[in-house]
């Protein structure tokens, strides 16, 4: 499999613990079988640096992001690019009539296919599988499964802008929002740059270059990078605090004026209509 | 006297560090803190903010040596000498 697909396993892993956890943030019961062959031997090698925590407060604000956006039922379909091992199709409530289409590339998705049948597992919604090259034009791939470019969409791009460069990450943030009729909102991540630079986190980042999945972009300033590219942010947050994570999450909550500070931002934005 | 001031300055950084371990009561100054991950990846900032309240100088990220950090005694020949 792609390296990438191990990237996957590792988050399935994630989520399988967070769900053992007395005080668990969510419980993905699917988790555990996905993360095989390497997931729990990748947050063995990658451990360490709130990566665990981050994870499943990640996982959490964007399950609130769902939920927020469907709310008042004008959005009914839901995008997860790079969907990976993701199974919010099968564990959260989703309101009548919602598609969720999961976006990856296809031998991720026909692996997960597999073993989602064997267990047995039914998606809550209308869930349909999107094989694609994310690299390439994949827009068209993702109509053909019906999805619909003139009505509002919910994005979700969860663990995914730091694979990219930068210039990828920014057209990735364009071609959504060129796909994205008015009322459309995306909910992601991006890790900060001052984190990628560290010293501290270099023998981390140099075990994910190692593998093959090198983490790359970062940002410290989100705002104005999602405002370049056709996004405006509706809420900024960082692990600890009180919408993500807090108490849970093991580090200060470092002011914004905090020079060098270790950013993880987690992203609700909403498209920009010209 | 400025030999006292010095290691009152370490030995609030060792403390801020002991105070991240409950489960540790002491020390050494040639432990090497990122090994025994006393100090992480993301607890590293908050080790330097400590350092600079400790030291009362201003530590710059862009030229930051990470062999300064390994423990107690490179921190306070790096920044309490």
């Amino acid at each position: 499999m792609h390296a990438v697909s191990y990237t996957a396993q590792w988050m399935a892993a994630a989520r399988a613990l967070e769900s053992e956890r007395d005080d668990a943030l969510y419980t993905d019961p699917l988790a555990r079988d996905l993360a095989a062959p390497k997931g729990f031997e990748l947050i063995e090698r990658y451990e360490g640096g709130g990566l665990l925590p981050f994870i499943s407060i990640r996982t959490k604000y964007l399950d609130e992001s769902i939920e927020e956006a469907l709310a008042d039922g004008s959005i009914k379909q839901v995008v997860l690019i790079a969907a990976g091992m993701d199974t919010r199709a099968f564990r959260l409530d989703w309101a009548k009539d919602t598609t969720v289409y999961e976006v990856d590339h296809g031998p991720l998705i026909e692996e997960k296919r597999r073993r989602l049948d064997a267990l047995g597992a039914r998606p809550r919604t209308d869930r349909r599988e999107v094989s694609a090259d994310l690299t390439g034009q994949w827009l068209g791939d993702l109509e053909q499964a019906g999805f619909d470019p003139t009505r509002p969409t919910l994005w979700i791009a969860e663990a995914l802008t730091f694979f990219l460069t930068e210039e990828q990450a920014a057209g990735l943030l364009r071609l959504l929002a060129s796909a994205s009729a008015p009322g459309s909102r995306l909910s992601f991540d991006i890790l900060g740059r001052a984190l990628l630079r560290s010293p501290f986190s270099k023998s981390f980042l140099d075990k994910l270059a190692a593998d093959g999945t090198p983490w790359i972009f970062g940002t410290d300033e989100p705002e104005e990078f999602l405002t370049a590219n056709g996004w405006k942010i509706t809420d900024l947050t960082e692990p600890g605090e009180p919408n993500a994570g807090e108490g849970r999450w093991p580090y200060q909550v470092q002011p914004r004026s905090r020079r060098g500070a270790n950013r993880l931002w987690l992203i609700r934005a909403e498209s920009v209509t010209a | 006297m400025s030999s006292a001031v010095d290691t009152t300055g370490i030995e609030k950084v060792r403390d801020w560090i002991l105070g991240r371990h409950p489960d540790r009561t002491e020390l050494a100054f040639d432990v090497n803190i990122i090994e025994s991950r006393l100090v992480d990846s993301l607890s590293f900032v908050e080790l330097v903010y400590a350092i600079e309240d400790a030291s009362g100088a201003e530590i710059d990220f862009d030229t930051i040596d990470v062999e300064d950090f390994q423990t107690l005694n490179t921190i306070q020949r790096a920044f309490f000498a």
